[in-house]
């Protein structure tokens, strides 16, 4: 029995706890000591992912211990094929993440701080294998970013709208205070959903635990099922950005400095779709299965709108935000078609789409932070003076849009082929359709940010990136190229779990008949 | 007689305490902190003698049992007393240095009363516990009758008059109840019972509205935020969560006895109502309150919503998980006053907007403060967040899905106000930097505090355990 799982999980809540004795004026320290803990976990997360049995499958490195014996809650951690890709990401993106804040500007010791707790609670869903303690560490993950936007976030003119303006009235202070608000209040009734699904499942089980392992072998009354999925779908699927829950992304990605909007965009939204897959599709699947067409057309809505959205926005960050939203849609629409290669292009567009919206928010952090301004009306050829910050760029909306070569592309390829293979075969249309559209507004905002004319004026001395700049675009950037080139790496494990889980939800022959790119 | 009197010998240690320092204040005329150390020092050797000593066996004719009920109860109470002493005695020195005596006699006094309450099967024995828990209390609030921060107005007569009022009508109510009940049953044992009749239900709603009024449940709970606001604040922590606890004992000894949990059809419906509109109204009109002990005051009225959820699925889990709810309230809310308390002394005020900037003034009261409010909120890992989730499991077991999913969606609401504070202290810019230093004994409280939220919150298991084997004990024994 060994404990890497606990390692990455305790690695940031220790380096956490060692930022409380130090000073807030210890500014090196404070981040070696963050760098460490961050560093930890990925190195744990590597050291999984080559320990991973992918012959074997299923539950591998079990770890336990009873929390609260009389309502069978225990401390279980175990990792599956999706959970090793998962861990990855996170780790890729917690290490950068931490560089990329390298700069922040005041109140550095709490800000990493919660950074750390945050990314604690993102590995613990992961591994997590008793609901109760997979909603713990849920919470964890969602709550600092409360303080992370309202703290260190960018203020900027947010339009308050529906029952959010009684919130805006209280604090009026600035855009990104309402921001954070409405994110988490937002995700909060996101929560108690999932903890009425919860209630339900522990009362429903008979059993009197919380062991996901025994909940998913218990078998649930069609009543009990059909209002449990739509709670976890719209719990989790707050999170995940789901039409119309969305409304909190944009505004909270926007406000959020750099690396929570990595974190943010990058991990946490996963969380959400891990959710609705994990939980909901698994342990209710006969629900799940009723369900399906209307969480695809759902699905399919957020591709739509998201990328109309996006397309319509002048703020680089809003465009981001909205693309996130579409293509979360990718992710869900992925999900909803119950097939291998669906579920196998979900898991994975989780990955790409976290590494490549991480590497977009590092990057529009950097211009930001030397431009000082997002519109994208005020920018242009900012390709002479930043040659490397744009080509990353690019790379990003490459693999935004889908080109094949980049993670990007793998992923969208197995939800549409997933989609036409599934009862819907028409939602392949509208996902199609997105990716078109997505095309159009990313290489319309990387052209009119970094290519044509030099600028002139205040913009013409803008620096490239600096020392620990570097980390994000060339990490990610990498890793994006790496999984569109070599998606087996993660495929391998990932299929494993999705055929394992799908042929609880749906009794079909689960020899996935796409062997792409592998 | 000496078979039964060492089922009291808590009890009597807190009296003698009582006596010793009123001897002391007259004879020995102690000045300074001495008092309040010696008092500390006594409960906290009485805390640790529960764990020691066996008092548990019944009275003769059965009128007080003390078993692992009684017992959870008593450290509860005299967990409070301990920390609210300790809160209070820098308050004391500073305010009433020559008035310290009476206050931890009467303190003390309260305390007993307490002790008494959840061992009473006794309807005489029981009215005379939850008086002597009452009375000393009327007299505390009004204990800064000439002090108040400046700049804020004098609220403590006001604060003092509608406790005592509001708690002599429900004394009345709760005597007007019981001669109806005592009559009809023919007995003052309260496992007795009685035929329930039309005559019986209106005792037993008026009992129940009765001791309502000292949990603050709506619609008894007038007094709670005008109380909370104008008396001392050290004491109003130590009033918003130990008399609560007396408070639930109290209904709880009743309801759940053999002679009363048969009519359960009767008082669960009431006790939901009453609990949903709690929740409700404590959770919204917290909403605008601009002072943060109003603003605990709705808040705790909420919380005492949730604990009667858990009263009200009358199971044999759902009492326990009441017990726990009520422990992890009693850290929980104590120590949120407590920090309340010792940020208002050098900020300027209990407003909300005054505490603005608190957590660049004082890291450790600022994360203090918002581990409690996360912990009230109900958020993981600190120790309030099981305190709802095995309420709400316990009442959906029940079968009271309507509760479970109003609190589950009123909590929501509760962790906008909460944040709302954290926001205040965590995000606006403050008026000074100057640090703020709380004194020893507060600090301590408030550490103490801490540490049980956290680490109960981290590792919820054994107190879990000791509140299941509590009410296994109190119905077994019965």
């Amino acid at each position: 029995m060994n404990h890497w799982l606990s390692l990455i999980v305790a690695a940031p809540a220790v380096a956490a706890a060692l930022l409380l004795v130090l000073k807030n004026e210890q500014k090196l320290a404070i981040r070696l000591v963050s760098l460490v803990g961050a560093t930890v976990s990925l190195v744990g997360s590597l050291v999984v992912a080559a320990q991973y049995d992918r012959a074997l499958g299923g539950f591998q490195m079990l770890e336990s211990f009873p929390l609260v014996p009389s309502y069978g809650i225990h401390l279980k951690l175990a990792v599956d094929g999706w959970g090793v890709a998962l861990l990855l990401l996170t780790g890729i993106i917690i290490v950068t993440g931490v560089l990329a804040s390298w700069s922040v500007p005041k109140r550095d010791k709490e800000f990493f701080l919660l950074l750390l707790v945050l990314v604690a609670g993102v590995f613990g869903v992961f591994v997590a294998q008793d609901l109760f303690v997979f909603f713990l560490f849920y919470e964890i993950a969602v709550l600092p970013m409360y303080l992370l936007i309202g703290i260190w976030g960018a203020s900027h003119d947010v339009k308050a709208a529906g029952p959010f303006k009684y919130v805006w009235k209280r604090f009026a202070v600035g855009g990104k205070e309402y921001a954070a608000m409405k994110l988490t209040l937002m995700l909060l009734v996101g929560s108690a959903a999932v903890l009425v699904g919860m209630l339900i499942l522990w009362n429903g089980s008979g059993a009197r635990t919380f062991d996901m392992q025994v909940l998913e072998n218990a078998t649930f009354s069609r009543t009990a099922q059909m209002w449990a999925f739509p709670l976890f779908w719209l719990g989790f699927g707050s999170l995940a950005g789901v039409f119309p829950f969305h409304t909190w992304s944009p505004d909270g990605h926007a406000s959020a400095p750099t690396a929570v909007s990595m974190l943010h965009a990058g991990v946490l939204m996963k969380l959400g779709a891990f959710g609705v897959m994990r939980i909901g599709m698994v342990l209710v699947p006969d629900a799940a299965e009723v369900w399906a067409p209307l969480v695809g057309t759902v699905a399919v809505i957020n591709v739509l709108y998201g990328a109309f959205c996006a397309a319509s926005q002048t703020d680089l960050k809003y465009i981001v935000a909205y693309s996130s939203v579409s293509h979360m849609g990718v992710v869900m629409l992925g999900a909803a078609t119950l097939t291998p290669n669906g579920w196998n292009g979900a898991v994975y567009q989780m990955v790409a789409h976290g590494i490549m919206t991480g590497l977009f928010f590092a990057l529009v952090g950097l211009v930001y932070e030397r431009a000082h301004t997002r519109a994208i009306a005020k920018m242009g050829g900012f390709a002479h003076p930043m040659p490397a910050v744009a080509a990353f760029f690019t790379l990003a909306c490459l693999s935004s849009l889908g080109l094949p070569g980049t993670a990007g592309f793998v992923a969208e390829f197995l939800v549409f082929v997933g989609a036409a293979q599934s009862e819907h075969w028409w939602w392949t249309i509208p996902g199609v359709l997105g990716a078109f559209v997505t095309a159009v507004y990313v290489l319309r905002a990387c052209k009119s940010i970094f290519w044509g004319p030099a600028p002139k004026g205040e913009y013409a001395h803008l620096q490239d990136a600096q020392r620990t700049e570097w980390a994000a675009p060339l990490v990610l950037g990498s890793a994006l190229v790496l999984f569109g080139f070599w998606p087996r790496f993660l495929l391998d494990s990932i299929d494993g779990a999705s055929a394992t889980f799908l042929s609880r939800v749906v009794t079909v022959a689960s020899a996935p008949d796409m062997e792409t790119n592998k | 007689m000496s078979s039964w009197v060492h089922l009291l010998s808590l009890d009597l240690a807190v009296v003698g305490l009582a006596a010793l320092v009123m001897l002391l204040d007259a004879l020995a005329s102690l000045r300074g902190r001495t008092i309040g150390a010696l008092v500390v020092a006594g409960l906290v050797g009485v805390l640790i003698a529960s764990f020691q000593i066996d008092v548990t066996g019944t009275t003769p004719h059965g009128a007080y049992v003390s078993d692992a009920w009684v017992l959870f109860f008593k450290r509860i109470f005299l967990c409070a007393a301990i920390l609210g002493v300790l809160g209070s005695i820098e308050w004391l020195d500073r305010h009433a240095p020559k008035r310290q005596a009476e206050y931890y006699a009467l303190l003390l006094f309260s305390l007993v009363g307490m002790l008494l309450l959840p061992g009473a099967r006794d309807w005489v024995l029981l009215v005379v516990a939850f008086e002597l828990m009452g009375v000393p209390l009327y007299v505390l609030a009004a204990y800064a009758k000439n002090d108040t921060t400046p700049g804020e107005p004098k609220l403590a007569a006001e604060a003092a008059l509608k406790l005592f009022v509001t708690g002599a009508a429900s004394s009345a109510f709760t005597f007007f109840g019981l001669a109806l009940l005592v009559g009809l049953s023919g007995s003052t044992s309260i496992a007795q019972g009685a035929q329930m009749s039309p005559l019986a239900t209106v005792g037993l709603m008026l009992v129940i509205a009765g001791f309502g009024f000292k949990l603050g449940a709506v619609p008894f709970h007038f007094w709670v935020p005008d109380t909370y606001q104008g008396a001392p604040t050290p004491f109003v922590a130590f009033l918003s969560v130990a008399p609560k606890a007396g408070g639930l004992a109290a209904l709880s000894v009743i309801l759940m006895s053999t002679g009363w949990v048969g009519a359960k059809e009767l008082w669960a419906p009431a006790i939901v109502v009453i609990s949903i509109a709690s929740m409700a109204v404590g959770n919204l009109f917290a909403l605008p309150q601009t002072d943060a002990r109003r603003l605990l005051g709705f808040s705790g009225i909420a919380q005492i919503g949730y604990v009667l959820i858990a009263l009200a699925a009358a199971t044999e889990q759902g009492l326990a998980m009441a017990l726990f709810f009520i422990a992890a309230y009693v850290f929980t809310n104590l120590g949120l006053f407590l920090v309340v308390h010792a940020a208002a002394q050098d900020m300027g005020g209990h407003g909300i907007a005054e505490m603005s900037g608190l957590s660049r003034r004082s890291p450790w009261l600022g994360g203090a403060l918002l581990v409690f409010l996360l912990s009230l909120a109900g958020i993981p890992f600190v120790i309030g967040f099981w305190a709802k989730l095995f309420v709400f499991l316990e009442a959906y077991r029940a079968g009271l899905v309507v509760p479970v999913i109003v609190g589950i969606v009123l909590a929501v609401v509760g962790l906008f106000y909460y944040l709302s504070v954290a926001r205040q202290t965590f995000m606006a810019e403050g008026k000074s930097d100057e640090k703020i230093h709380a004194g020893a004994p507060l600090s301590a409280a408030i550490a103490v505090c801490l540490l049980a939220v956290v680490v109960l919150g981290l590792w919820p298991g054994p107190l879990v355990e000791s509140a299941n084997a509590a009410a296994a004990a109190f119905l077994g024994g019965r």
